[in-house]
């Protein structure tokens, strides 16, 4: 029996040399190692914001860094490329908290799609200049330049399966893009 | 979260040291390792085949007070046919035959499992339930509930070729022919993800059970080596 089982390990770990594929990295980083120019926005922006936790991140080759905060209470995400330009700012909300209008809009898509669904998680997403986000965030100031879109998560059913998606919508609550979520394996946590 | 799961363990473990330290008792230790291998039959169905096995080294009642000792305690085999019911639920119908000392056992199980992912970390919540059946005695029936983590340690979500940190804890209730008792298992271990379809986690387990058994308390801490492969 033993030496069953070690011919199992054995061949297992032979398996692994052959399996190493990695394209994505994603990693917590110190604030030290974030570029200047990602800072100084940051620190103009977010003024009194001390517990910040940064973030290095790559996507087939784009290179950004991500600041994950909270600020007045809601949870912040700001992804900056390593330039200091903005790629977007995304505050988890409540579903409930969308523009009526726009709510109405994304309900009706869920329900035209799906016989079930349930959203898991609505960020609102800001893009635009930096001036214009970093008035928005410390003045409060809302400038029309600025691009509105919610990004929610959401699980649905239909005939095609049961997946869990992500969902791009603007700010009327039209549908941009979605994209399925993969979860990862669960059997770690299975057996 | 995090800190409600470091409560729970704590909890336990406080337990378990109270119970320790009260009681006549029997400390066993070895090495334990495991190995899993699912594959997808469709969309829906999947198959898991483990096979564990605890080999003993250490035992403090060992009979010819000879306390280090190798000796082949038990070997499991069991496969589990599952089906996803929704990307977060799955249910799974499963077979294991021990071989060991003596008597080899069947055993049947059932269980459900259910993913909660939180923004920095997966939680899996496992409710099982097995029958065991030996020749002449009366079945042994369990009903467990067991809580594991993957926290990851690089970033907010386990990528290939990082490391993930799992701890869990699993309380078992058991019945057998009028007597019935407690187990709780507590594991912590280092998780390698080297992709999804491989992972290695190397850590501790550490077993208690007699809890409802008048002067007897046994403890087992195991070393621990599983390796999860899917196809």
């Amino acid at each position: 029996m033993k030496n069953t089982l070690s011919l199992f390990l054995v061949l297992f770990t032979i398996q692994l040399a052959g399996a190493q594929t990695k394209v994505e990295v994603e990693k917590r980083i110190k604030k030290s190692e974030v570029p200047v120019e990602v800072l100084n926005w940051f620190e103009d922006a977010y003024e009194d914001i001390s517990r910040v936790k940064w973030f290095y991140q790559t996507e087939s080759d784009i290179v950004s860094f991500e600041a994950k905060l909270k600020h007045n209470k809601k949870k912040h995400s700001v992804e900056i490329n390593p330039n200091g330009n903005i790629i977007n700012i995304e505050v988890t909300i409540d579903f409930d908290d969308i523009d009526s209008k726009a709510k109405q809009r994304i309900e009706s898509y869920f329900k035209d799609t799906f016989s079930k669904f349930k959203v898991k998680k609505t960020q609102i997403q800001y893009l635009g200049s930096n001036d214009d986000l970093e008035d928005m965030i410390d003045e409060n100031e809302m400038s029309e330049d600025i691009t509105t879109n919610y990004e929610i998560e959401f699980y649905g059913k239909n005939e095609k399966g049961k997946e869990l998606w992500e969902g791009l919508f603007d700010n009327k609550g039209e549908l941009i893009n979605r994209r399925k979520i993969k979860i990862k394996s669960t059997d770690i946590l299975d057996y | 979260m995090r800190n409600h799961l470091f409560l729970i363990i704590t909890i336990a473990l406080a337990l378990v040291c109270q119970k320790q330290f009260a009681q006549d008792n029997r400390f066993i230790s070895g090495f334990f390792p495991e190995a899993s291998l699912s594959y997808k039959l469709n969309k829906t169905y999947s198959v898991t085949h483990k096979v564990e096995s605890q080999n003993g080294v250490y035992d403090n009642q060992s009979s010819l007070n000879d306390e280090w000792k190798y000796n082949h305690r038990q070997t499991d085999l069991q496969t589990f046919l599952g089906r996803r019911l929704t990307p977060f639920i799955k249910v799974d119908i499963g077979y294991q035959y021990r071989m060991q000392d003596g008597e080899n056992t069947n055993r049947t199980i059932q269980q459900i499992s259910i993913l909660q992912r939180q923004s920095n970390l997966r939680i899996g919540h496992r409710i099982r339930t097995d029958q065991t059946f030996f020749k002449n005695a009366a079945p042994l029936w369990r009903v467990r509930y067991r809580l594991k983590s993957q926290i990851p340690l690089q970033g907010f979500e386990v990528d290939p070729g990082e490391k993930y940190l799992s701890f869990s804890n699993e309380i078992i209730y058991m019945y057998q022919s009028g007597e019935d008792d407690i187990e709780n298992r507590v594991t912590a271990s280092l998780g390698f993800y080297f992709n999804d379809k491989n992972k290695l986690e190397i850590g501790l387990d550490y077993r208690t059970d007699d809890y409802l058994v008048e002067n007897r308390f046994r403890h087992r801490l195991w070393f621990k080596v599983g390796f999860y492969k899917s196809l």
